[in-house]
């Protein structure tokens, strides 16, 4: 009997105390990289440098949404389903603090790039330049950095008074530049306007400087397009100096990458140039033309996602688009300088059967994979152009000559015609209109000239210091963040 | 070695004894005199016995030293009788009251009822066995104190909301641990489909001996980080020694909708709408509704409720054998259930399989296991819109049938289907776009189309199985080590079709994902017994045990079908893309250890320690415990002689302890972590998750008293606790400003908030004589909830419904979940207005079209008042947590006729009817027939605003009001049935040894004031904060069953 006991216990104790697995309980993520190793691998880091595109790419930002609110504020779409889901408000300029799809959900996204661009210089400088080297590693911190800043401008043409009003000294945003991985950081208080463009601007002459010219191999050009590089540092600068109404700054940016004359073209870095056809830029998206451009798959979380894409927005050809919002019939479309033998009114808008019509730019079907652009060369050619004539006291010739380009690109038979600087300047807001529809750059123009967002259909007027002429503040941002002031 | 000697010399006795036996007959019978079969006939000491047969005979041959015989039976309990001279031995066995002398399940062991003193109830499993339910949870409703159990809805399968004492998490769950044959069970809804896959259904409820369910925290703090919301255990029928004994129950029985809210018809639609039409002059003049007329020149009038409802049949058969011999027991069955929905397409397949044995090899060594397998297939053709998530589903069946208009048929006269481009129902004649009438919206999806192409479903494997062995090697000493599997394969499969509804802009979808769900536990438990002197009785357990659990996911999603006839996954499709990704896995390491003293079984004492390490956390271990007492004052001497005339039996009992709830908390919460994604078909790593380092558990601090007593020689039994169970660290996904960044929220520690109030429950024999009598135990609970502490800086939780609606606001100071709503004040009879109160109580008058010079929102006097809002001006209106609930449980026999009554009732809550709003919704939805009542003309009196086309603020649907919350109060008629044991003297020559007939019904009638189906509802599921919320649910569903058990 005592033997039995005995091997019993001897048996229990190895029972109880050997068998356990003590591996178990020190799972380690298998679907996911922990933070502690995020930066150990130079495919880690490049794989990072994607992320914050990838972000900027999400639907609520330049995938789609942010470039619909660009274009819906003003005065050239009707809404047609009354849909807060899909911007109704935006387009009623009424959105509340409150309002799920836009004010919030652009704010966070926003922020979220700009935060994975600031978690990406930090990790880059504690670790990541280590692994990759210097070079590379001042390549992709001068990424995060242009990232960083066309986020923050972004979120400026919403969220904050312009420029113009007051020189920048209006509440700007909260101007986020470490990296946050936890809770405790809620409360900060805004800088202002200028400040946040001031941080832009350090941004990109910091992009400008580290930026590689142009990528190479196989795919050079996808990545010329989806990457920044230095001509994209510059054209964006040409965007935010413009919007400062700095146009000195502009005519020097610009003539970095605009020749002195016909055919303008970017004489070093990536060869910027027009297409021929402007339909080709919406087809073929990697031409020297697009500067930047969001790159999409039909690999589900590589397009826009449901009722954020541009198509369904701006298309409705029976299966493609959903035809959220036409062309104003009061708007750009009825203008009688754009002629009805344009490519961009042939090619890229589109009449259904019941006579409305709607911008064509984008039309490929579910899931809708369209490119979407975020600067192109005809936008540095436009923002070069208004600079000089606003620079020039008379009529400038080399303005007319690139508004002229861009006109006949599409309308061989135009030519823009202007005795006076006002006329030079107005043929070219004209042109900004009618080149970039559907591509989101209305608002801006708006805001950074301060001109009343006129009515269209039954959405008001908003003049600038009305309420609604800017976004509010997102009511979770109030709430969490005790600095935070509304608009 | 000594012992097998002696065990030699035994055996040698045994023959040597062999010569001196002697033979003994009788007849068992039950005290109406019904012969009783398979009762156990044991001569006390030995393992010599025999069973009795049909007619209750038994014949015995006896050694001659035998001093009584013990009678034994699984309904009867246990009857000793002493041997006398006489050859004959006849036994009357009465269904005794057993719940004073059975055993229940404590974990790892089991314990005599009398000796608990934990909070404990037990239902037996012969309560749930022959219910129209999927799974035995949905069946405990009213059936033990503490327990509160919520149908959500009348999808089969589906979950039941299951509270014990309360709502104890905010963003954990708040299910209870399920403990089945000592293996912990998965929980939850694991289809990922519209059709319902709770995963307890596995379960069989006929193969269930017993529920156990602990509550307070002696009873719970054995399982330690898991038990904070108490734990079920589930004991499966287990073979008994004797011949072998095969039981068949079937039955078959019908299920079908009530209380489908009343809608207009065509002609009250097409004129009441047209009425709004007038009533709003913004709009163009030619919108107009119109009837239409079908292929007959028959006006249309639709009742789409015909087309999406219907009388579902089931049938259901269990086929039990379960026998043995002193050393081997066995109990084997096949289940098969069938059965269909109210909705059409929903049904629920269970085939299944369980095989439990157990042999005792030795005195020393006894080993046994369990197999249990079963296939559940879930099917449904499309959402009911009534699962979480679901409530606003344009395609929700039980939202659409209220929605579309009745003037239009799902049919075009021609036989095809009446859809438009707009992949919506046709408008037939009806005009409410002036531009294109053809494209005119007067209903969501054609419902009638989605039923005949879509499907969506979920099939469960689930093998359920242990191993274990015991070794006994002294007699006060057991080790038991058992090895039980758990392993759940889901495989969702859904099609969405390209003529119609979900599919269409897809152009097809199909859908299949498998889910490998795998858990392994091994537990090793030491328990000692030894009675110290005569009255220090003292047990100890000491044990541990590892549970692991992994889940990965993976499946396939394609679109754009290339040929419409296809309609699997495995055709044509232009777009592939992965679906229904998962991995996961966790570990939980544990030692425990349990003391049991009690003094003469007057004086009781047990104390719980639980040390849990688990994966999740980064400082893994945590300790918990429990310890109880208790106090049997009738065995005391001062209750001898005077108070033991009234008081047949009075104990009182208390415990304390601490637990724990893990369940919910990410395997890999507390690290910050990078996922993989796409940017150009190039892959990324991006910062995804925010993790808190410093996650722990939620901690349960439980206090229960208890009292019990039975009066009348324990005719009339009383149970009474008072609970309190304070929560701290509760869990709370602390949100942080947008501009941080932050990709989630970071779960930290910080709530705190507790459940209180009483459970009793009083069981007796109103009335009992040969013929008849009546057994009755009503049970009561409540429960007041509150939170006390959210994170600072975050002083509400505001919980959606389906992402749409947010009028659950969990807040400090509330119980969770509160109705957060603006009040409404009726309507103005002077101008049809909805009125509203501000913030400040004040009236504002709303109008949905505002002619010039007046307001949308306007005061009393005329002037503008500023818009009402829901930030603004809603108030915490109304609890939807229950403040009492329980049930009424009665049986009547009369000879062989039983009747089994169940209530169950839930008091003291409100219900936000958010399908109400849509009833009352001015756009093209369809309404309520009170509708018609509406107002007119100045004068009118009624809730009910003037009709304006297109306001969906007045009826609440843009803003949540207060019009549409209601009081939840209700009694229900859950269960009754009926039957019949057909006298043995019938049967007895057949080979049967009992059979009964019985109908019953499910859901069969209810008392309440609540306007809607039924206010047992939840359109949230399980959710801990968003309770009390009918929005588009469809109703639970009414039952009838007709079925026979057969004994052999």
């Amino acid at each position: 009997m005592r033997k039995y006991f005995k091997y019993t216990v001897v048996m229990l104790a190895g029972m109880v105390f050997f068998s356990c697995n003590r591996d178990y309980l020190e799972p380690i993520p298998q679907t996911s990289i922990t933070d502690a190793t995020a930066f150990d691998t130079p495919d880690r880091i490049l794989n990072q440098v994607r992320s914050f595109y990838a972000a900027l790419k999400n639907g609520n930002f330049y995938g789609g949404r942010y470039v619909v609110y660009g274009d819906i504020r003003g005065e050239n779409f009707l809404n047609e389903t009354s849909n807060l889901v899909t911007g109704f408000d935006v387009w009623n300029l009424n959105p509340a603090n409150t309002s799920q799809n836009s004010v919030k959900n652009l704010w966070s996204q926003a922020y979220y790039t700009i935060n994975l661009a600031n978690l990406f210089i930090d990790g880059m400088n504690a670790k990541g330049l280590d692994v990759v080297g210097q070079v590379l590693g001042n390549n992709y911190i001068a990424e995060a950095r242009l990232v960083r800043a066309l986020s923050y401008y972004s979120l400026l043409q919403f969220y904050a008074k312009p420029f113009a009003d007051n020189n920048g000294d209006n509440p700007g945003l909260p101007l986020r530049l470490t990296g946050i991985k936890g809770s405790g950081f809620s409360d900060l208080a805004r800088s202002t306007v200028a400040e946040v463009y001031d941080q832009i601007i350090q941004d990109l002459n910091f992009a400008e400087a580290n930026l590689p010219l142009t990528y190479t191999g196989t795919t050079a050009a996808t990545l010329n397009t989806t990457r920044a590089h230095r001509n994209t540092a510059i054209a964006l600068k040409t965007r935010v100096y413009l919007t400062m109404q700095r146009y000195p700054d502009v005519i020097t940016e610009g003539n970095k990458i605009v020749s002195a004359a016909l055919p303008f073209t970017a004489g070093s870095g990536v060869a910027h140039a027009l297409q021929a056809n402007i339909a080709n830029v919406f087809t073929t998206y990697t031409t020297t033309e697009s500067i930047l451009s969001m790159p999409m798959s039909t690999t589900a979380g590589d397009f826009p996602g449901t009722q954020n894409q541009l198509g369904f927005y701006f298309y409705n050809n029976g299966t493609v688009g959903s035809s959220e919002f036409s062309l104003n019939p009061a708007g750009i479309i009825a203008h009688p300088s754009w002629s009805a033998t344009d490519a961009r009114k042939t090619a890229l808008t589109f009449t259904n059967a019941a006579g409305k019509k709607f911008v064509a730019k984008y039309k490929t079907p579910s899931p809708y994979t369209d490119w979407v652009p975020v600067i192109r060369y005809s936008e540095v050619l436009l923002n070069l152009a208004e600079a000089l004539a606003r620079e020039d006291a008379g009529v400038n010739a080399r303005a007319l000559l690139l508004v002229n380009a861009v006109r006949q690109r599409s309308d061989p038979a135009a030519t823009i015609v202007a005795a006076t600087k006002t006329d030079l300047i107005n043929a070219i807001l004209l042109e900004r209109m009618i080149e970039f529809l559907g591509e989101g750059l209305r608002n801006n123009d708006l805001m950074r000239l301060l001109q009343t967002i006129p009515a269209k259909g039954s959405a008001p007027s908003k003049a600038p210091g009305e309420q609604g002429y800017i976004w509010p503040i997102s009511s979770d941002e109030l709430s969490l963040n005790s600095l935070m002031t509304d608009n | 070695m000594r012992k097998l000697l002696l065990l030699f010399l035994g055996a040698v006795l045994f023959s040597a004894t062999a010569l001196a036996q002697r033979s003994i007959t009788g007849k068992v019978t039950d005290d109406k005199g019904n012969p009783l079969a398979n009762v156990s006939v044991i001569v006390k000491g030995t393992t010599t016995g025999t069973t009795t047969k049909a007619d209750g005979t038994y014949s015995l041959t006896i050694p001659a030293d035998a001093k009584a015989l013990i009678f034994s039976s699984v309904d009867m309990g246990t009857v000793e009788k002493i041997i006398t001279a006489q050859s004959v031995l006849d036994v009357t066995m009465v269904a005794a009251d057993r719940t004073m002398q059975e055993v229940v399940v404590v974990g790892y062991g089991t314990q005599r009822r009398k000796e608990v003193t934990g909070g404990l109830s037990t239902v037996r499993g012969q309560a749930i066995a022959d219910k129209p339910v999927q799974s035995f949870d949905q069946a405990l409703a009213g059936r033990a104190t503490g327990v509160q159990i919520t149908v959500p809805n009348g999808v089969l399968n589906a979950p039941p909301v299951f509270r014990i004492r309360g709502t104890n998490s905010i963003s954990l769950s708040s299910y209870p641990l399920i403990v089945v044959d000592g293996v912990p069970a998965p929980t939850g809804d694991f289809s990922s489909t519209a059709a319902a896959g709770n995963a307890l259904a596995s379960i069989n409820p006929a193969d269930i001996e017993s529920i156990d369910i602990a509550k307070d925290a002696a009873a719970t703090a054995i399982y330690g980080s898991r038990a904070a919301n108490g734990v079920v255990f589930i004991t499966t029928k287990k073979g008994r020694s004797g011949k072998a004994k095969v039981t068949y129950n079937g039955s078959m029985g019908w299920t079908k909708p009530y209380g489908i809210p009343e809608v207009l018809d065509a002609y009250q639609y097409t004129d009441l709408k047209n009425r709004a039409l007038d009533n709003n002059p913004s709009l163009n003049p030619v919108l107009q509704f119109n009837l239409a007329q079908d292929a007959n020149g028959n006006t249309i009038n639709t009742n789409w409720a015909d087309w999406v409802y219907r009388t579902g049949f089931q049938h259901n058969h269990n086929v039990g054998v379960s026998g043995g011999n002193e050393n081997t027991t066995y109990y084997f069955s096949v289940g098969y259930t069938d059965q269909e929905g109210m909705l059409k397409r929903n049904s629920f397949t269970r085939k299944n399989i369980l095989f439990n044995l157990e042999s005792r090899l030795n005195k020393i060594l006894t080993v046994g296991g369990k197999i249990g397998y079963s296939n559940e297939d879930n099917k449904a053709a499309t959402s009911s819109g009534s699962l979480p998530g679901e409530a606003f589903n344009t395609t929700g069946l039980g939202r659409i049938v209220l929605v579309n208009a009745p003037n239009v048929s799902p049919y075009n006269n021609d036989g095809s289907y009446n859809i438009i481009p707009q992949n919506i129902v046709g408008p037939m004649n009806n005009v409410l776009n002036a531009s294109n009438p053809a494209a005119s919206q007067v209903g969501f999806y054609n419902p009638v189309v989605v039923l005949d192409k879509n499907r969506s479903n979920s099939e469960g494997n689930h093998i359920q199985s242990n191993v274990y062995i015991q070794l006994k090697p002294l007699n006060w000493l057991t080790f038991r080590s058992l090895y039980g599997i758990d392993y759940l394969y889901v495989d969702n499969e859904s099609f969405l079709s390209p003529v119609h509804g979900d599919g269409f802009a897809a152009v097809g979808s199909a859908s299949s994902t498998l889910g490998k769900f795998k858990r392994w536990t091994w537990t090793n438990t030491l328990q000692a017994e030894h009675t110290f002197g005569a009255n220090h009785n003292v047990s100890a357990l000491i044990g541990q045990e590892q549970d692991r659990r992994t889940n990965v996911g993976f499946g396939l999603n394609r679109t754009q079908i290339s040929d419409p006839v296809y309609q699997v996954i495995q055709a044509g499709w232009g777009l592939n893309n992965s679906s229904g990704l998962a991995f996961g896995e966790n570990y939980l390491l544990s030692g425990f250890a349990r003391l049991n003293y009690d003094f003469a079984k007057r004086y009781f004492f047990t104390a719980n320690l639980r040390q849990d390490e688990y994966s999740a956390f980064a400082d893994k271990k945590e300790i918990f415990w429990g310890a109880s007492l208790g106090w049997d004052l009738s065995k005391e001497n001062f209750w001898a002689g005077s108070l033991d005339r009234t008081f047949s039996s009075f104990r009182l009992r208390g415990s304390f302890g601490k637990v724990g709830n893990v369940n919910g908390i990410g395997d890999y919460a507390v690290y910050s972590t990078y996922g993989s994604g796409l940017y150009g078909a190039l892959p990324t790593l991006i910062f995804n998750q925010a993790g808190n380092p410093d996650l722990l558990w939620e901690t349960s601090t439980k206090a229960d008293i208890g009292l019990m007593f039975g009066l009348f020689d324990e005719r009339l039994t009383f149970d009474f606790s008072y609970y309190k169970n304070d929560i701290e660290d509760l869990i709370l996904n602390v949100p942080q400003a947008p501009s941080a960044g932050l990709p989630t929220t970071v779960p930290t520690n910080v709530g705190q908030m507790y459940n209180k109030g009483i459970e009793l429950s009083i069981s007796g024999i109103p009335f009992r004589t040969r013929d008849f009598n009546w057994t009755s135990t009503l049970n009561l609970t409540t429960n007041k909830n509150e939170v006390t502490q959210l994170a600072p800086g975050l002083n509400e939780v505001l919980t959606s419904t389906s992402g749409l609606e947010t009028v659950s606001r969990t807040a400090v100071g509330y119980s969770l979940g509160y109705i957060w709503v603006v009040r409404s004040a009726g309507v103005d009879p002077a101008t049809g207005r909805r009125i509203l109160l501000d913030k400040d109580g004040r009236q504002v008058f709303y109008q949905f079209y505002a002619p010039a010079g007046q307001f949308n929102y306007s005061y009393a006097d005329g002037t503008r008042a500023p818009n009402i809002t829901q930030a603004n001006d809603a108030v915490m209106y109304g609890n939807v947590v229950p403040k009492q609930y329980g049930g009424w449980d009665n049986t009547f026999r009369f000879k062989e006729i039983d009747l089994n009554v169940l209530l169950t009732y839930q008091l003291g809550y409100y219900v936000y009817y958010g399908t109400h709003a849509g009833l009352h919704d001015q756009r093209f939805w369809n309404n309520a027939v009170d509708m018609l009542d509406a107002w007119q003309k100045p004068g009118d009196i009624t809730d009910i605003p003037k009709p304006v086309y297109n306001d969906n603020v007045s009826n609440g649907s843009g803003l949540p009001m207060s019009y549409n919350v209601f009081k939840g109060d209700f009694v229900k008629v859950k269960n009754v049935s009926l039957g019949y044991t057909l006298p043995s003297r019938w049967i007895s020559k057949a080979g049967i040894s009992n059979a009964r007939i019985y109908v019953s019904g499910q859901n069969l009638a209810i008392i309440t004031d609540y306007p809607g189906p039924d206010p047992e509802v939840s359109s949230n599921g399980n959710g801990t904060t968003n309770q009390g919320i009918d929005r588009n649910t469809v109703a639970n569903a009414r039952t009838f069953l007709v079925g026979l058990t057969v004994g052999f």
